[in-house]
C-alpha cells in the first residue's frame, strides 16, 4: 500500500465513523421515541446540536486541563478508529491489532475522567469513580471475550479476523463458531456503551449527569462527538469479531446498526442498577458464560 | 585494567568519597556526578556487551578453597543501568533545595547519601558476581546495605526496616542452605559445575533447590506470601531513598531469580517438576505466584490513603508482571518481563519523584487532605500524568508495551487465566492511579495550599529526564528491546527479533511508530476541533454547581475519601488481612518456643544442662 492510500484512509476512517455515529445518535434517539411514543427528532439534529455547543457564546473552562481532557477523548477515539477496519480500509489495523485497540480505548475515558477531575466538582468525581468502577466490571468478561476470539482465530490481528470469518461464509461468523463468547460480549458491550441498566455513573437525577455537570457549550459538544466515536467503535469491534465484519458497506452499516440497535433499545427497557449490582452481575452472568465460551473454543 | 576493575573502583570511590565529604553542601552534586562518571564507564562497557562477550574483573578472590570472581554479562549490564540510572537521578534530585530541607529539618543527610552509593555498590557487587559465593556475599551486601537506606527516617521507617532485615535473613538462609544442597553434589561453585551438575540431580533434589533458592529471592522481589514488609520499608524512606528503593531495589531478587532458575537450572527443568495432588508443574506455579502477587497487592493499594504506600504497594504488584513474562519463557513473554523491569523503573522513579515534590511543598502524602495542586505545580503534574499513565499500562506511554508483551504472550501460550489475571491487575492499577492524581492534584485547592509553587530546578529536572524517557521508550521502544534481546541471548532464553516500534508477529504485530503518531494526530485533530470552539473563559474553582448553594473557601468541596465507595461496598469484606494474621501467628508461635526455651535453661538445672552439653561434646570430639 503506497503511503498515500495510506494518509487518505488515516484522514477517511475517523471522518466515516464520525457520520456514521451522527446516524446512531439520531437511532438512538429515535429508538427512545418510538418507545416513549414520541415523534423523535429530525434527521439532522444530532449535527445541529454539535454546531450549537461549538458555537455558544459562553465558554466555561475550568483550567487547561479541563480542555487538554476533552481534547484527549476525542482525539483518543480519532485514533481508534484508524486500528479498526473497515471495508476497502484497513489503516493501521495490522501494526496495532486487538490489544492495542482495547487499550486505545482507554485513553479517551482517560482524558475525560482528567478534565472532569479538574473541574472539581464532587458529582463529577463521584461520577467518574463510578464509570472506572463500571469499566473494572464489564472489561472483566470483555477481555475473557478478546482472548477466546485471538485464541480461536489465531491472531490478534482484525484485519486477518475478518478474513477468516468471510472465508468461511455466515458458518464461518464468530457468533456462529463461538455463540457463548458473543452473547458474553453483547453484556459487556452494554456495560460499555454506559447505557441503562448500567448507566449509574450519569445518574442525573442523583450525581447531577456525574461526569457531565460541569461540562457546558463545546465541551459537552466534545462528548457528543466522543459519543458519536464510542457508539460506532463498540458497534464495529463487535462485527468485527462475531459477525464477520463488512463484505461490503451495505451489509457492514446494516450489521453494525443492528448491534447497536440492541443495547439502545434494552437501555429503555431497565431502570438503573447500583454500582456494586451492576460488579456484581458483570463478574457473574457474562463471566460464567465467557469462560464457559472459552472452554468450548479452547478444547 | 579492565572496564569492570575501572567500574567498581569508582563506584567504591563514590562510597568513600561521600563517607568523607557526605557532611558538606555540595555531596549530593559530586555524587551526581560520580554516579554520571559511573554509567559513563559502564557505556565503555557496552560494545564488548553488544559482541556477547563477557567483562571479567581483574581481582580474583579465594575463600574456603572457593574461588570467587565478578564479571559482567548482558544481564548484569542491563539490570545496572537501571541501578546506575535510578541512583543518579535519585541524587540529583537531593543534591538540592529537597537535600537542604532534609538537613534543616533534622535529617541525617550524611547518611542517605552513604546509604544510597552503598546501596548502588553493593548492587554493583551482587550483579557481577562470578560465582555463587560471591552471588550470596553480593546478596547479604544488598541486604545489609538497603537496610541501611531504610533506617534513615527513623521512627516508624526503624520498624520497617526490622521487619525488611527479618524477613531478608531468613530468605539469606534459604539461599545459603540450597546452596551448601549445590556444593554437597557439584563439589564447587562455580557456574559451569553447576550447569553440569543439575541434569544428573534427581526431581526431589532440583524441587528443593527451586524451593530454597526460590522462596529466597522471592522475598526480595516481594512475591506473595514474602510481600509484607516491601511497602512500609520503601514508603517510609524519605525520597530519594524511595525513589532508588521503588526503581530497582526489589529487582535484584529478579536478577538472581533469572541467574538461577533461568539461566543455571533452565525453565525446562522446572516444567518438568510436577506438584504432588495437583495438575501444575513448577513453573505454572511460579506464574499463578507471580499472578497473585499482580493482583492482591494492587488492591490492596487502591485502598491506600497515603500517597507513598500506594506507589510501593503498586511496586509489589508490578514485580508481577516481570516474573509472569519471564516464566511464560518465550521470546516474547520473558521480552516483555525483562522490559518491564526498565520501563517500570522510569514510572516508578517518576511518580515517587512527583509524590516527593508534593511533600515538598505541602508537607503531606496524605490523599484526603491535598487537591487542586494541578494550577500550583503544573510540571509535577505532568510528571505525575506520564508515570500513571506508564504505571497503568496505557498507550503511548512505555508501560504498555512491555504489558502487551506479557499479554500476547499470555495469547499465545493459551493461558486465558493468567492473563484474566493480569488484566484485572491492569484494571486495578488504572482505577487505583486515577485516585491518586485525582486526589493530588484534581479537584478543588485547599485555603492553605494557595501560596504553594512548583518545585525547584533541581528537583525538576529530573522528572522532565524520565518523562522524556518514558515518552520515548514508549514510541520505540526497540531502543531498550536491543539490550532485551542481549540479555535473553546471554541467559539462554529465545530471543525476540524486534523492530524499533515494536515487533513483527505472523498472528498480530506492534508498531508503535504509528500507534502513537495516529494517537498525536488525532490528539492534533482533537484540539482543532476544540479550538475552532467559542472562546473559554475560565472561571474560579468556586463557582461550581452546588445543586442551588454558594460555595465558599470554608466549604469541603472535594471527593476524596473512600473514592470508590461502590466497589468497595462489594469486594470490601474479601480483604481479610490473611497474610498479616499468618505473619503474626508466626510471631506469636517463635515467641512462645523462645520462652519456653528460656524457661528451659533459666529455671531448671542450668549445670546439669551444662554438664551434659560438656560431656557431649567431649565424647564427640574424643570419637
Amino acid at each position: 500500500m503506497s503511503i498515500q492510500t495510506l494518509l487518505m484512509e488515516l484522514v477517511l476512517m475517523p471522518l466515516v465513523a464520525f457520520v456514521v455515529g451522527l446516524f446512531m445518535v439520531l437511532m438512538l434517539r429515535r429508538i427512545g421515541a418510538k418507545l416513549q411514543r414520541r415523534v423523535g427528532p429530525p434527521m439532522m439534529q444530532p449535527l445541529y446540536d454539535i454546531v450549537k455547543l461549538y458555537s455558544k457564546k459562553t465558554q466555561i473552562s475550568h483550567g487547561w486541563m479541563h480542555d487538554i481532557g476533552i481534547i484527549m477523548a476525542v482525539g483518543g477515539y480519532v485514533a481508534a478508529e484508524t486500528l479498526l477496519p473497515v471495508p476497502g480500509m484497513d489503516g493501521i489495523a495490522d501494526k496495532g491489532g486487538l490489544v492495542t485497540l482495547v487499550y486505545m480505548m482507554m485513553v479517551p475515558s482517560l482524558g475525560l475522567a482528567l478534565g472532569v477531575g479538574q473541574c472539581a466538582n464532587p458529582n463529577g468525581s463521584i461520577g467518574i469513580a463510578r464509570a472506572l468502577t463500571s469499566m473494572l466490571a464489564y472489561d472483566v468478561p470483555f477481555v475473557i471475550v478478546v482472548f477466546g476470539v485471538a485464541w480461536y482465530f489465531g491472531t490478534t490481528n482484525l484485519v486477518d479476523i475478518i478474513a477468516i470469518q468471510q472465508a468461511g461464509g455466515v458458518a464461518g461468523w464468530g457468533a456462529i463458531t463461538m455463540p457463548l463468547l458473543a452473547i458474553a460480549g453483547l453484556f459487556a458491550l452494554q456495560g460499555m456503551l454506559g447505557k441503562q441498566p448500567f448507566e449509574i455513573y450519569i445518574a442525573p437525577a442523583e450525581i447531577a449527569t456525574g461526569p457531565m455537570v460541569e461540562m457546558s457549550g463545546k465541551y459537552l459538544g466534545g462528548l457528543f462527538v466522543m459519543q458519536c466515536f464510542q457508539l460506532y467503535t463498540a458497534g464495529v469491534l463487535y462485527v468485527s469479531l462475531f459477525l464477520g465484519g463488512g463484505e461490503n458497506w451495505l451489509f457492514f452499516l446494516i450489521k453494525v446498526f443492528a448491534v447497536v440497535a440492541i443495547p439502545m433499545t434494552v437501555a429503555f427497557l431497565f431502570p438503573r442498577y447500583k454500582t456494586e449490582q451492576m460488579i456484581r452481575l458483570m463478574w457473574k452472568w457474562p463471566v460464567m458464560i465467557g469462560l464457559l465460551g472459552l472452554a468450548f473454543v479452547m478444547h | 585494567m579492565t572496564p569492570l576493575d575501572e567500574l567498581l573502583l569508582f563506584s567504591g570511590l563514590t562510597l568513600v568519597l561521600l563517607l568523607l565529604l557526605g557532611r558538606f553542601s555540595y555531596a549530593g552534586k559530586v555524587a551526581t556526578v560520580f554516579y554520571g562518571g559511573q554509567l559513563l564507564f559502564l557505556a565503555k562497557m557496552a560494545d564488548r556487551i553488544v559482541d556477547g562477550s563477557i567483562v571479567t574483573f581483574s581481582l580474583q578472590v579465594e575463600l574456603f578453597g572457593q574461588q570467587m570472581s565478578w564479571r559482567f554479562d548482558a544481564l548484569s549490564w542491563f539490570f545496572a543501568v537501571i541501578t546506575l540510572g535510578a541512583g543518579l537521578l535519585s541524587s540529583w534530585y537531593a543534591s538540592g533545595e529537597w537535600g537542604e530541607r532534609f538537613r534543616r529539618r533534622g535529617g541525617n543527610l550524611w547518611l542517605l547519601h552513604v546509604a544510597l552509593a552503598a546501596n548502588v555498590f553493593s548492587m554493583l557487587i551482587l550483579l557481577g558476581s562470578g560465582d555463587l559465593l560471591a552471588l550470596f556475599i553480593g546478596w547479604e551486601l544488598v541486604s545489609w546495605a538497603s537496610f541501611l537506606l531504610m533506617t534513615v527516617a527513623g521512627g516508624r521507617a526503624i520498624q520497617a526496616a526490622m521487619r525488611y532485615i527479618t524477613y531478608a535473613m531468613s530468605g539469606a538462609m534459604a539461599i545459603l542452605a540450597g546452596i551448601v544442597l549445590l556444593w554437597s553434589h557439584a563439589g564447587g561453585l562455580q557456574y559451569g559445575q553447576i550447569i553440569d551438575v543439575i541434569p544428573q540431580l534427581s526431581q526431589p533434589q532440583v524441587w528443593w533447590l527451586v524451593a530454597l533458592f526460590g522462596a529466597g529471592f522471592a522475598v526480595k522481589m516481594g512475591l506473595l506470601p514474602f510481600h509484607l514488609w516491601q511497602a512500609a520499608a520503601y514508603a517510609e524512606t524519605p525520597g530519594p531513598g524511595a525513589a532508588f528503593f521503588g526503581a530497582i531495589s526489589a529487582r535484584m531478587g529478579l536478577y538472581a531469580f533469572i541467574l538461577v532458575l533461568v539461566q543455571l537450572i533452565g525453565l525446562a527443568r522446572l516444567s518438568e517438576l510436577t506438584i504432588p495432588f495437583t495438575f501444575l508443574d513448577m513453573r505454572d506455579l511460579w506464574a499463578w505466584i507471580a499472578v497473585l502477587t499482580i493482583i492482591l497487592p494492587t488492591y490492596i493499594a487502591l485502598r491506600q490513603n497515603d500517597a507513598r504506600y500506594l506507589l510501593a504497594w503498586h511496586g509489589i504488584g508490578q514485580g508481577g508482571y516481570m516474573l509472569l513474562g519471564l516464566v511464560m519463557g518465550d521470546a516474547l513473554g520473558s521480552a516483555g518481563g525483562l522490559l518491564h523491569v526498565f520501563n517500570y523503573a522510569t514510572n516508578q522513579a517518576v511518580l515517587f519523584f512527583a509524590v516527593f515534590a508534593v511533600m515538598f511543598r505541602t508537607g503531606t502524602a496524605d490523599l484526603n487532605k491535598l487537591g487542586g495542586l494541578i494550577t500550583r505545580m503544573p510540571i509535577s503534574f505532568f510528571a505525575m500524568l506520564v508515570g500513571i499513565i506508564g504505571l497503568a499500562g496505557l498507550p503511548p506511554m512505555n508501560g504498555f508495551v512491555s504489558k502487551w508483551f506479557v499479554y500476547r504472550s499470555l495469547m499465545i501460550e493459551g493461558e486465558p487465566l493468567l492473563f484474566l489475571g493480569a488484566v484485572i491487575g491492569t484494571l486495578g492499577t488504572i482505577l487505583s492511579v486515577y485516585k491518586l492524581i485525582h486526589n493530588t492534584f484534581l479537584g478543588q485547592l485547599r485555603v492553605e495550599h494557595v501560596e504553594v509553587r512548583e518545585v525547584p530546578w533541581s528537583m525538576v529536572a529530573p522528572m522532565i529526564i524520565l518523562m522524556l524517557l518514558i515518552i520515548a521508550t514508549g514510541v520505540a521502544p526497540g531502543l531498550v528491546l536491543d539490550w532485551v534481546a542481549l540479555v535473553q541471548s546471554a541467559v539462554g532464553l529465545p530471543v525476540v527479533e524486534n523492530t524499533l516500534g515494536g515487533v513483527e508477529l505472523a498472528s498480530g504485530s506492534l508498531d508503535m511508530l504509528w500507534v502513537v503518531g495516529v494517537l498525536f494526530a488525532g490528539f492534533g485533530i482533537g484540539a482543532l476541533l476544540f479550538y475552532s470552539g467559542g472562546r473559554t473563559r475560565q472561571v474560579h474553582q468556586l463557582d461550581n454547581y452546588a445543586g442551588g448553594h454558594f460555595l465558599t473557601a470554608e466549604t469541603r468541596y472535594h471527593y476524596s475519601d473512600n473514592f470508590y465507595a461502590g466497589l468497595m461496598h462489594l469486594i470490601k469484606p474479601w480483604y481479610r488481612g490473611s497474610f498479616v494474621w499468618l505473619e503474626s501467628t508466626l510471631g506469636s508461635l517463635l515467641e512462645i518456643a523462645a520462652s519456653l526455651m528460656q524457661r528451659l535453661y533459666g529455671t531448671l538445672h542450668p549445670s546439669l544442662y551444662l554438664l551434659v552439653t560438656v560431656v557431649a561434646t567431649l565424647t564427640w570430639v574424643l570419637l
